[in-house]
């Protein structure tokens, strides 16, 4: 019964996944993006079964075990990316830096004066980068992944929405300027929008979700311990 | 169909690999007490192992792709686990929302304008 269950959890979050996807390419919308419907649908599906987590879990385990090598797998883009990475190597260190800094300082800042508690604090600091980057900051300091996750998917959804119309204010049309500000604040999903844009674009901008991720995982716990 | 399968398991013995480079990162983070996650220990490793040619990039580069292009299905399972903190959707938590927004825009607004009048810069520069 047990086995049956995890195979059926496994093949329906895959099975949604793909259904989800393809709508997402018919309807392109910034709230269709498939992590957030397939995730909505099977919350519904399994409160409303009265499934608890640690059921589906059994079969989504299977999937999650795919994210460390996944992260892995960003040295590629990086690695490909090298002709773009080393001409444009100090404008992309430097906004690197600012971006990961003002991240962390920003969510820390406006976090704390409205007076969250520490595990809040701990987990708003990485919400720009990509999600198993966010969740294992997170408890490495004393955060929660899931709420990580929760954060990771506003800052993603809300940059890629709002984006646009940000840079039409301040003015921001250049490639390296649009593509940073996309990946370094909303990670994946404004790299899926910064493709929008064009290659350079998108290229800049997985050179920056990829770097961010580095730079966060590194001065996110180390800034913590200092400021608090 | 055979060279069809020979795809599949090409993709997978890369994925094993890409495993086999997460593992190795999670080791040394545990041995030395890395303030860094395991992942991306093993992700700078590689990193470095396709810089000095000691791994060939196409032993990484179609299991990579797969994984890269399928990664929100990899999100799927922890997300789920929002279903145990649905009382964050009311209430003060709620608040956390503009929060998020906030300090978004703020580096997306800070980091765009100095990528932009970075890169003018050495444009004009040549």
């Amino acid at each position: 019964m047990m086995l049956l269950q995890m195979i059926f959890w496994l093949f329906m979050t895959i099975l949604l996944y793909v259904v989800f996807r393809r709508l997402y390419q018919l309807l392109p919308y910034p709230f269709m993006i498939p992590v957030l419907t397939c995730t909505v649908v099977l919350v519904i599906v399994l409160t409303s079964f009265d499934v608890s987590y640690d059921t589906y879990f059994s079969g989504g385990k299977w999937i999650d075990a795919l994210l460390g090598p996944a992260i892995v797998a960003l040295a590629f883009p990086l690695y490909q990316q090298r002709k773009l990475l080393n001409k444009f190597k100090i404008e992309i260190l430097a906004t690197v830096l600012t971006a990961s800094l003002l991240g962390i300082l920003s969510g820390y800042w406006l976090a704390v004066v409205s007076g969250y508690n520490q595990m809040i604090v701990s987990t708003i600091i990485s919400k720009n980068v990509t999600t198993p980057v966010a969740m294992e900051v997170a408890s490495m300091t004393g955060g929660e992944p899931a709420f990580a996750v929760i954060f990771v998917m506003i800052a993603g959804i809300g940059g890629a929405v709002t984006g646009p119309w940000l840079f039409q204010i301040l003015g921001i049309s250049n490639f390296l300027g649009v593509g940073m500000a996309f990946g370094g604040a909303s990670h994946a999903i404004g790299t899926a929008k910064a493709l929008e844009y064009g290659q350079r674009e998108a290229a800049i901008s997985s050179i920056g979700l990829s770097l961010c991720a580095l730079c966060v995982s590194i001065l996110g716990p180390i800034l913590l311990k200092w400021i608090s | 169909m055979s060279s069809q399968l020979n795809k599949y398991m090409l993709i997978v013995l890369q994925i094993v690999l890409l495993f086999g480079f997460y593992l190795v990162g999670g080791f040394l983070q545990t041995t030395f007490a890395l303030p860094v996650p395991g992942s991306v220990v093993g992700m700078l490793l590689l990193l470095i192992g396709l810089y000095l040619k000691w791994i060939p990039v196409q032993w990484i580069s179609q299991g990579s792709s797969a994984l890269l292009n399928h990664l929100p299905l990899l999100f799927v399972p922890v997300t789920v686990g929002i279903m145990q903190h649905l009382d964050f959707f009311s209430g003060k938590s709620l608040w956390l929302v503009p929060i998020v927004l906030l300090s978004t825009w703020i580096v997306m607004g800070t980091t765009g304008l100095l990528g932009q009048f970075l890169a003018n810069r050495k444009e004009w520069g040549k």
